[in-house]
């Protein structure tokens, strides 16, 4: 989610700062002096000044080497950026920050005017700003507020280009010389007033300054090596040091050359989802291992730093590395990046963080050993890797997205779980609906209860309802309410912030973006789509499921009557008679025909109605995605109770998954509810399952056939949570000696004793299987 | 002809401990023996049951007028009491019952709609080499249902198990012997006093039907269920031993350590609990057991003994 996917904010750590280059002065003196050089290129070509930005970032944002950091690779992001979405999007302002900072540390009074020129500067110009400027009347009305977190409503737009994944592979062939050199080629044949040409230069541009902050951190590894005392460490500083200034003059030839570069590209990107890292780095291991230059114990060791690294750069969210699939080559390519593969599970069992996302695709012909030590890392708690069937997948994902399957094959989740094509695709996810505020409002006739206003169209008083298909098309009209403007505020985002910047470093290793000598935005990326993140799907089918049987077909409760009880959230006996009468109708996620055909059918319809608005606002695809971060309890936060029983406030049901506590017809009826929901129609849904350990160990070949089974019956995906219930509440009440526990919220993993209250409770109420 | 019905009180999906790989079990109504450590005392009488959770009752009295045979009454404190012995099974009460405080356990299905259950997991079946279980109470008290049951299994290719007290007519496993793929055999006491003392009868029955069908050559595997202090004598360890050795072709024994989670079950029954006074065994206990039984050369069923006590419940 936007707000929650930028990196820790520590006032602490800004104030504390020691900035890699000497450009934070004093508190905000960065912000201000990017701000200069913004307002100095305001008249310049959009790649000229995105330049001026990345150079003026560049190397000043990099922290230095610490610790026992075996790669180079530190970043902090000052409160006005240049990003597509770790400082917010595009040329972003974080006023709220800034405030912050203001209100925490007494600036001279000069500097504080200064500052307030600064965010009066940026308020109409970052992009976000200008996205929204530029919507239509129409869309702006439909959608009111930015503010998601805080706000009640049905849909919200975000602002970033998230979940871009990118061609490692061709960075790690060509090296950054290479990589200049077809810049160069595709300059020489075009004119010299050619319009691509501000847009290639920029791109050379940005090959330099990836190339000063080498040069930059090669000299910070060659000064601490000097000072350090203890060969080994010493030895290590070297080795990077040698590194980031080779891998500016050539292609890297070692594993370590080459994790080092595209470590650095990614951080110069403001990308953090890395795609099939086994498949670019497969060859340097096993070339490096044939060779006697890297032993499988020391490539472990740099995995180990690599993925704490990663954990500093995004603690939560993103940071994919994907391991096994289909198309990695020849049999001798997928068995060195089998190598690589199980290696990377080895070092998140050991580093055993909340980071990186390490997800393995998987299909029926692939080396079993990964599974197996997939499921001895799940076992042991880790919450990787993620599994990804292939066999349901890539199918999936080329009628999704509307690609033939050759294509289809790099498919990969980002984030939370929203697929995109690497390296050839922007699938941002940038709108957030909520669905049970689609039906509380289609109950009351466009009336949102929690904001006490009008806030959807008029679509009847629900007394007068004489079908369920009557209050149907209520609901379908509340979605379209938003569905539809959210899709003009996704390319209309697009647009805008591709008129602000090239995004060069993506642009340089996206498909076509250099063949074509356009930028990713603007006609340069090969699928320009778009993701939207639905919430509350479950409990919005459960509860249309408890109407139809209740009012329309058994005939004895009312819409009225419903509709009074949720507004008196179930309190008092008759009230609570009707909550008892709408919870043991059967619930989705029991394997119940019913119930599960109502699941089917919200499912259907939301998906086909955010699909059918790609061709409308010109995208390759605009679909749905069900994951969840947070949003399953704030959007809950924000509604009121629902009639599948869920009192006001509660927590939606997290992803794809039953309400919690819903399914208790035993996992293997779970299982097959999750398959009966068409995954050919979205971009994405995360299958949230909580397991006991003892089914990791006693019962460990029941556990890979109902996995198994799983796979067989259209399974696409499962993140596993392993833990016991008597764990979780020993860690509520005591969280100080828990800090190991990890859980798997929805669309990210987190250290439980880290989550609030609320979430804690939700994880807590999920059914344990086994 | 239509097919028999039969009483089912639970079908529980995904058991883990009820037979090879993963199979639904289903629990019939009705046993022969009354255990004192039975867990479900839900599954010995043969007709539905009313069950009351007191704890959940908020003594609305919609019950009362509900009910046509009386069952239900409330004193002027509003306390709530169930006369069970009046209760015909009729069911009107839960319908009314806006807290969920009672329900039926029982009830009348026919082989068409527990198979349409039992064939939704077919394919965890296939992974796992896992089916359908038919448990109880005693199957064999439902003889009928029970064998139409196990045809439809069988015609529908899922594989099948039966588990048995023990104490049945020979007839009866004569019938379930061509559609049984294995038996989970009950063996409880060697004793024949000790049998008769814990579970209401003598052990000779079941010991000449286990006997029996394993000179026909049947899949058995023995169940024992332990108790400290109550059935877990060297004796009866030894027994068990000496039978896994005399019966060459039994699929293994599998130790079933005893637990509590039926003991709230007896009061919202309405029935006082057997007067019984065990521990659930540690694992201190559970190791003897272990190794009594290894030492007199018992063919333990893998894991048998390590299973926790707290998940071997049947619903």
């Amino acid at each position: 989610m936007n707000m929650k996917c930028l990196p820790d904010l520590s006032l602490d750590a800004i104030l504390a700062g020691a900035p890699f280059g000497e450009s934070y002065a004093s508190p905000l003196s960065f912000e201000r002096h990017l701000t200069e050089v913004h307002r100095a290129h305001a008249a310049a070509y959009p790649a000229e000044r995105e330049l001026a930005m990345l150079q003026a970032q560049f190397p000043a944002v990099l922290q230095p080497i610490a610790g026992d950091d075996l790669l180079a690779g530190r970043i902090f992001y000052p409160l006005v950026s240049f990003s597509p979405e770790p400082g917010g999007l595009g040329y972003a302002c974080r006023e709220e920050a800034i405030r912050q900072v203001l209100a925490e540390c007494a600036l001279a009074a000069d500097d504080v005017a200064e500052v307030e020129v600064m965010l009066e500067y940026w308020r109409p110009r970052t992009t976000a700003a200008r996205t929204r400027a530029a919507f239509p009347a129409q869309v702006a009305a439909a959608l009111p507020s930015d503010n998601w977190f805080g706000e009640p409503g049905a849909g919200f737009p975000l602002y970033r280009i998230a979940g871009t994944v990118l061609d490692y592979a061709k960075l790690l062939r060509l090296g950054l010389p290479g990589l200049r050199s077809e810049v160069l080629a595709r300059l020489d044949s075009v004119p010299p007033e050619h319009e691509s040409g501000p847009f290639l230069r920029g791109v050379l541009g940005a090959c330099d300054v990836l190339a000063v902050s080498l040069h930059t951190y090669a000299a910070q590894a060659r000064a601490l090596a000097a000072d350090c005392g203890e060969a080994g460490r010493a030895a290590d500083l070297h080795r990077i040091a040698a590194a980031c200034a080779a891998v500016c003059d050539r292609a890297p030839e070692t594993l370590f050359e080459a994790c080092q570069l595209a470590w650095l590209y990614a951080l110069h990107s403001g990308t953090w989802n890395y795609g099939r890292v086994d498949l670019w780095l497969g060859r340097f291991l096993a070339n490096d291992l044939s060779a006697g230059r890297t032993t499988e114990d020391e490539a472990l060791r740099l995995f180990c730093s690599w993925w704490r690294l990663m954990k500093a750069y995004d603690n939560q969210y993103n940071n994919r590395v994907f391991i096994g699939g289909l198309g990695r080559g020849t049999p001798a390519e997928i068995a060195a990046a089998d190598r690589f593969a199980l290696l990377a599970i080895e070092a998140t069992r050991r580093v055993h963080l909340n980071q990186p996302q390490l997800s393995l695709r998987f299909h029926s012909g692939q080396n079993p050993a990964l599974m197996d030590l997939a499921l001895t890392a799940i076992g042991e708690g880790c919450t990787f890797p993620m599994l990804y069937n292939d066999d349901v997948n890539m199918p999936a994902v080329a009628r999704a997205f509307g690609v033939s399957e050759d294509e289809a094959v790099h498919y990969l989740p980002f984030g939370c779980g929203e697929s995109t094509l690497a390296g050839r695709a922007v699938a941002s996810p940038n709108g957030v609906v909520n669905l049970p505020k689609a039906l509380e409002m289609a109950l009351r006739n466009g009336y949102d209860p929690v904001a006490r206003r009008f806030a959807g169209p008029r679509t009847g008083d629900s007394a007068g309802f004489s079908s369920f298909e009557d209050l149907w098309q209520a609901y379908a009209a509340q979605a379209a309410h938003v569905v539809a403007p959210l899709a003009e505020h996704q390319r209309i985002e697009y647009a805008v912030a591709g008129g602000e910047a090239p995004f060069l470093f993506l642009s340089a290793l996206t498909d076509d973006c250099l063949g074509r000598g356009q930028p990713l935005l603007s006609g340069g990326v090969r699928y320009l789509a778009a993701t939207l993140e639905t919430y509350g799907n479950t409990n919005a089918a459960d509860a249309l499921h408890a109407i139809d049987r209740l009012v329309f077909r058994e005939r004895t409760l009312t819409l009225p009557q419903i509709v009074a009880a949720c507004d008196a959230d179930f309190e008092g006996p008759a009230h609570s008679a009707v909550r008892r009468a709408l919870l043991v109708v059967p619930k989705y996620g029991n394997d119940d025909d019913s119930a599960d055909a109502m699941a089917r059918r919200v499912h259907e319809q939301i998906c086909r109605l955010a699909a059918e608005q790609a061709d409308r606002v010109g995208l390759k695809a605009h679909l749905v995605v069900i994951i969840n971060n947070w949003a399953n309890v704030v959007l809950g936060s924000h509604t009121g109770a629902t009639p599948d029983g869920r009192r006001a406030r509660e927590a939606f049901a997290n992803g794809n998954n039953p309400a919690s506590g819903a399914d208790h017809h035993g996992v293997t009826a779970f299982l097959n509810s999750l398959v009966k929901l068409d995954p050919c129609l979205h971009a994405g849904a995360v299958q949230n399952m909580k397991f006991s350990r003892e089914l990791f160990t006693r019962h460990r070949p029941k556990l890979e056939a109902l996995l198994t089974g799983y796979w067989a019956s259209g399974g696409t995906q499962a993140m596993i949570t392993v833990v016991s219930p008597a764990d979780l509440a020993a860690a509520m009440a005591e969280p100080e000696k828990w800090g190991h526990l990890m859980v798997r919220v929805g669309g990210f993993s987190a250290r439980f004793v880290d989550l609030p209250r609320g979430a804690q409770e939700e994880i807590l109420r999920r059914t344990c299987y086994g | 002809m239509p097919s028999p019905t039969g009483i089912v009180f639970d079908l529980q999906r995904a058991s883990l401990d009820d037979g090879p790989g993963i199979r639904t079990t289903v629990f019939l109504k009705g046993c022969p023996l009354h255990c004192t450590w039975c867990h479900n005392p839900e599954s010995q009488k043969p007709g539905p049951e009313l069950a009351f959770d007191a704890a959940v009752c908020t003594s609305c009295q919609a019950c009362v007028t509900a009910c046509a045979s009386g069952v239900h009454t409330f004193d002027a404190t509003g306390r709530h009491t169930v006369g069970f012995d009046r209760c015909i099974a009729a069911g009107a009460c839960l319908t009314a019952c806006p807290s969920g405080a009672l329900r039926l356990y029982g009830g009348e299905q026919s082989v068409e709609a527990v198979m349409a259950e039992v064939v939704k997991d077919r394919a965890f079946y296939t992974a796992s080499g896992g089916g359908l279980t038919i448990s109880g109470g005693e199957p064999t008290l439902q003889i009928e249902f029970c064998l139409a049951l196990l045809q439809a299994a069988k015609a529908a290719g899922i594989s099948t198990c039966v588990e048995t007290c023990g104490f049945a007519p020979r007839e009866s496993y004569g019938a379930l012997l061509p559609l049984t793929d294995l038996f989970l055999f009950d063996y409880k006491a060697t004793n024949p006093e000790l049998h008769a003392q814990l579970t209401g009868s003598s052990n000779a029955l079941v010991l000449a039907n286990l006997r029996w069908l394993h000179a026909q050559g049947a899949a058995v595997r023995l169940r024992c269920p332990l108790v400290p202090g109550v059935n877990d004598d060297a004796d009866h360890l030894r027994a068990v031993a000496a039978l896994s050795t005399e019966l060459t072709g039994l699929h293994g024994v599998e130790i079933l350590p005893y637990h509590e989670s039926g003991t709230g079950k007896y009061e919202r029954l309405g029935r006082a609990r057997p007067p019984f006074a065990a521990m659930v065994p540690d694992s201190a206990v559970l190791a003897r057991w272990r190794e009594t039984l290894s030492a007199h050369g018992c063919r333990l069923s893998p894991g048998t003994t390590d299973r926790q006590p707290d998940i071997s419940a049947s619903p």
